[in-house]
């Protein structure tokens, strides 16, 4: 008897966006694959954990059941309710909410790690995230590292019906991107700047609006409204501003109008705004943005860089639509599916290039401009010869219009400098354990701390070794690794000034300030230094205007109620808060 | 139909309906015997006043009597002044009945006629003292029986503002997303709207008591969320809840109502002989938005923010009530749920692989409801009315419980800080917390001074009780520590702890008029 290999995918039913998303009155949903497993009851996954407790009301809801492999498939517990259109069981039936959050959670992750070539791990000690899809009365979602949990509450809609966000595929995907984030780059989550904070949520949004961007269908359904499902369509419907009206408005038109919850601000008003934001004109000032007073909020600052992105994204779809344009007559009809599929392309890679690049980023105090030299470092890296579509152009010239420009370290292609390898020291550590242990990492980075800059005073830990997997454009599998450093130094304010950096006017003489900094250092398959990509712990500029924003944002309050950060911005975008500390006794 | 008066235009109709209304007083003087002439002309300035400040516990109720010793009429010789009357918390020992004692003193020391009444803002601890009962024995009906002339309260008391028909936003603004469209905001609507989220705010804090005693019921659940997080959430949640009813009513009640605003001009001289009286808050929305442009390109961005919390305390209130409907004691012990009727729970044992992450979501839970009614304890202290008196040269300022975002308004304007600085009695903020005594408002006091034996040495008052409100581990702690600090070293420090700490009704702190 030959044993037929065991399935790698299953599939699984969700709702496509959210119940408010309806063909012919029927809620819209989906069948996605997903990594195969035995699912064990909660639903309960080698990565994801859904408790079904409600606070609120005290109730711990039992899950469905998901049956073993049968002839060579796992079977949908809800396909037969998909096929049926019974939106009363998507609405009411707990069990397809756990169905639907373990599903999204595990297709985000899937993608993060289609993208690195590697597991990638939660910022918490576990391996199972846990998600309570019913979490709480209230109009709030959000990732705490601190429950190793993702959140989601349920509220009343403005019709009186109830809202459940753990029904919103954006909404998922965009927490889950925040613990996903958190897993990569745990320093992230540091009280540091607008744009930093600011970074973790345009993130977010940017990679659950490029992964939806990225299926075809969904594409197909919001391109050309007026005249669909025909095979050929006008050029001139696929000029800058027509996609822009269609694909990314469209979009913003979509997401549920009951999702449009105080908390978490409108999401329809906040990528309105991203798309709405004009780029600088040739008087405007580069920083003109981000001195802005309203910019100072986190997740206004995070629209600046969905703004870039989704620009871009517009920006080289439209290369690819002149490509296929090329050998026909001025004007003629252009295949409708290979637009579709072109558009759908560039998502998806611009996607991965967004992931792939947190790689390339600092570990500590991201800024956008770090972001874009370590989005154009790591395309480099995987396509040498970017002569074919220019994405890298593409993405300069995006960011450029928000006044974003690579950082005076970077090269004037704008990737990093590579790191000249004849001052170090290897001599003393050792190849195969620099590929997986920190401690290895650290006695390397120890021996050269003098020619790689590092303040010896300070704190130093490696926070993480990881191995960086990609296909070289020869075809050869290439294996780089990427470690994590960070310095930390706790200080006095008289001692801050020592430094020459400045500390807010009215700070307690004995508050506790601490400064960070780090780089990433990442390897190339030989164990010779490649990049150095880092924040140095004595920044004057840098550390001056991140005590300055703590400060006024109250990270230095210790009544903050509520600790989560992501729970604490989410309350201080909707309802307004800046916290006056020079006011206060 | 046109009842409704926004606060900018109520308070010009103030002044003018004032005009009227001391036109009738003086028409219809209380004592017959006194011409309205000799009345007014005799009686010009006090020479002396008594701030009566009592006990009572966590809250504030103030009494001032103002003395014009010289007037003819022996009823014109007294004005009293009562400014507000509530309390959460006695401390330990003090009478049950101490509110009931507190009104049959301001009875007896009015001589039954009480002139203004001011409510700051519609927290229990500044008006649970106005609360009535149908038989005519409640602490407010001995207050309604001293017939005050006038009622202050700030311009979102108004029920103008709520009235129903401006009060839907949707009917007269549309959707916030007009707002964002550079639409000018309606202000009559985003002031109702304001007012609403107000009432949604008791209306959240209500479900707020309701889930915390849940889950915090060792009855229902095996693993309660802990003592002192809980009785945070009690605390503040009980201090914003609906206030009584009776109370509101009858402040609206009982005298001419005055609904006021920064600048408000009340036009009270008649009624208070040569006490001047300037309004420095509650800012109108107006006001707010001035300050906010400060801060912002985005001219709509106050208004849109203004709506998008509206929205969010609408649907926070909506979600609570629902919870408060499937939370109900009864419910709780049946296994019935109310989310999901018809689905399978886990009714008596919770699995063992799940205790971890319930413990930890219970714990989440309870710091995020405290962090929300943290913050809607402050939108309700930031209604407060700021009332800066001038008497004979000398100021006396009551904030009720205004903080930062009230004050801003004020201290943004050069004359304000001008007139503030020779204040020489300062009635503390929110009950001497770290917040509510702007650092730019106390600099700004000349007449602070380490001195005891000082000519003019600032009086501050603080009614409060320690170990209520906030802790010390967090530098929250009210009364502030280093507030008091502040106050013992360069003021004359006036405590309702002490009038407890000696189990007295009240302390009496005398100023006289050159």
């Amino acid at each position: 008897m030959v044993s037929e290999p065991r399935p790698r995918t299953r599939k699984l039913t969700i709702i496509a966006q959210d119940p408010s998303v309806t063909v012919d009155g029927k809620i819209l949903t989906a069948q996605i694959d997903i990594p195969a497993e035995e699912i064990a009851s909660g639903p309960r996954g080698y990565r994801v954990h859904v408790i079904d407790y409600n606070v609120s009301t005290g109730t711990l809801y039992q899950s469905g059941v998901y049956n073993p492999l049968k002839n060579g498939h796992y079977p949908d517990p809800f396909e037969d309710a998909a096929k049926r259109h019974q939106d009363g069981v998507f609405l009411k039936n707990p069990q397809f909410h756990q169905q639907n959050v373990y599903a999204i959670v595990m297709k985000t992750l899937a993608r993060f790690e289609f993208a690195l070539g590697r597991r990638v791990n939660w910022a918490f000690p576990g391996h199972q995230i846990n998600i309570a899809p019913h979490a709480f009365a209230d109009a709030n979602a959000f990732y705490s590292r601190h429950d190793q949990a993702l959140v989601f509450g349920y509220f009343q809609g403005q019709t009186g019906e109830t809202v459940f966000s753990c029904l919103s595929h954006d909404v998922i995907a965009h927490e889950t991107t925040h613990a996903l984030l958190d897993g990569l780059r745990e320093r992230y989550t540091d009280p540091s700047s607008p744009e930093q904070a600011g970074f973790h949520e345009g993130f977010a949004d940017i990679v659950a609006l490029l992964s939806i961007y990225s299926l075809p269908n969904i594409v197909s359904r919001l391109l050309d409204v007026n005249s669909p499902e025909k095979e050929l369509i006008d050029p001139s419907e696929l000029t800058v501003d027509k996609l822009q009206k269609s694909i990314l408005f469209g979009m913003a038109e979509q997401m549920g109008r009951e999702m449009d919850s105080g908390v978490r601000g409108s999401r329809r008003d906040a990528l309105r705004r991203s798309i709405k934001l004009p780029p600088l004109t040739s008087t405007d000032d580069s920083d003109k943005y981000e001195n802005l007073p309203e910019y100072q909020e986190p997740h206004r600052r995070g629209e600046i860089l969905v703004a870039a992105i989704m620009n871009a994204f517009l920006g080289v779809w439209r290369k690819r639509i002149e490509k296929l344009k090329r050998g026909k007559a001025v004007g003629s009809k252009l295949d409708r599916q290979l637009v579709v599929e072109q558009g759908a392309d560039a998502a998806g890679q611009l996607l991965t290039m967004c992931i792939r690049a947190l790689d390339y980023a600092p570990p500590t105090d991201v800024q956008f401009c770090d972001f874009l030299s370590a989005l154009i470092t790591a395309d480099r890296e995987a396509v040498p010869d970017d002569s074919k579509y220019g994405y890298r152009a593409v993405l300069l010239e995006s960011f450029a219009a928000y006044g974003l420009h690579p950082p005076a370290s970077a090269e004037t292609h704008g990737g990093w400098s590579m790191v000249d390898n004849s001052d170090l020291t290897f001599d003393r550590s050792h190849f195969e354990s620099m590929l997986r242990d920190p401690d290895e990492v650290f006695r390397f980075i120890w021996e050269n701390r003098v020619p790689l800059k590092l303040v010896e005073e300070a704190f130093t830990k490696v926070i993480s070794v990881r191995p960086c997997l990609r296909v070289g454009p020869d075809g050869f599998t290439l294996r780089e690794t990427v470690a994590e450093y960070i310095q930390m130094m706790t200080l006095t304010p008289a001692e801050v000034e020592t430094l020459d950096i400045s500390t807010p006017k009215y700070m307690p003489k004995n508050q506790e300030i601490t400064l960070y900094g780090g780089g990433a250092l990442v390897f190339d398959e030989y164990g010779r230094l490649k990049y150095h990509v880092r924040n140095r712990i004595l920044n004057k500029e840098r550390q001056t205007r991140r005590l300055k924003f703590l400060w006024q944002y109250g990270f230095f309050d210790d009544e903050k109620g509520i600790q989560n950060p992501f729970a604490r911005l989410h309350l201080q975008r909707a309802l307004d808060l800046p916290t006056n500390r020079k006011e206060t006794f | 139909m046109k009842k409704n008066t926004p606060p900018t235009k109520a308070s010009k109709s103030v002044s003018s309906d004032e005009n009227a209304k001391a036109k009738t007083l003086a028409k219809k003087p209380s004592n017959p015997k006194t011409s309205p002439k000799s009345a007014t002309t005799s009686v010009t300035a006090p020479s002396s006043l008594n701030i009566r400040s009592y006990q009572v516990g966590f809250g504030d109720c103030f009494l001032l009597t103002f003395n014009y010793p010289k007037a003819a009429n022996a009823d014109d010789r007294m004005r009293h002044i009562l400014i507000d009357f509530g309390s959460t918390a006695l401390p330990p020992g003090t009478p049950p009945d101490q509110m009931m004692r507190v009104a049959q003193d301001i009875k007896q020391q009015c001589g039954g006629k009480l002139h203004v009444v001011v409510a700051t803002h519609r927290h229990k601890d500044h008006i649970s003292g106005f609360t009535t009962q149908e038989d005519g024995s409640g602490t407010g009906d001995v207050i309604a029986r001293l017939k005050p002339e006038a009622v202050i309260q700030p311009w979102t008391e108004d029920p103008a503002v709520l009235d129903p028909v401006i009060g839907s936003p949707k009917d007269k603004m549309g959707e916030s997303k007009t707002l964002t469209e550079d639409n000018a905001p309606n202000l009559q609507a985003m002031q109702s709207m304001h007012v609403s989220s107000l009432m949604n705010m008791h209306a959240v804090s209500e479900a707020m008591l309701a889930e915390v005693r849940h889950i915090s019921d060792e009855r229902t659940l095996k693993q309660p969320l802990g003592a002192g997080l809980t009785e945070k959430i009690r605390f503040l949640a009980d201090d914003n809840r609906l206030p009584n009813k009776s109370a509101v009513e009858n402040l609206q009640r009982m005298g001419k109502n005055y609904y006021v605003s920064h600048g408000s001009k009340l036009n009270l001289s008649k009624l208070l002989p040569g006490i001047g009286i300037s309004v420095l808050g509650p800012p109108t929305l107006e006001q707010h938005d001035a300050i906010r442009k400060q801060r912002s390109a985005d001219k709509n961005e106050f208004w849109m923010l203004r709506a998008a919390a509206q929205k969010f305390w609408g649907q926070q209130a909506a979600t609570g009530k629902m919870l408060d409907e499937s939370t109900s004691d009864e419910k709780f012990i049946s296994d019935e749920d109310e989310l999901f009727p018809d689905a399978d729970t886990f009714n008596q044992v919770i699995p063992s692989h799940n205790r971890w992450f319930v413990r930890q979501i219970r714990a989440m839970r309870g710091e995020q409801m405290l962090g929300l009614v943290r913050i809607l304890d402050k939108a309700m202290n930031n209604t407060s009315v700021i009332l800066l008196f001038d008497v004979g040269g000398k100021k006396l300022l009551f904030s009720g419980d205004a903080q930062i975002e009230n004050w801003e308004y004020a201290l943004s304007l050069d004359d304000d800080v001008t007139q503030l600085k020779d204040v020489e009695v300062y009635k503390v903020g929110h009950h001497g917390s770290r917040n509510a005594t702007p650092k730019t408002l106390w600099k700004n006091f000349e007449h602070k001074s380490e001195k005891a034996t000082e000519k003019i040495r600032l009086k501050t008052l603080v009614s409060t009780m320690e170990g209520k409100h906030g802790s010390r581990a967090n530098h929250s702690e009210v009364p502030r520590q280093t507030l008091v600090a502040a106050f013992n070293e360069s003021s004359e420090y006036h405590t309702t702890e002490t009038v407890a700490k000696e189990g007295k009704l009240f302390e009496d702190i005398e100023i006289t008029f050159p």
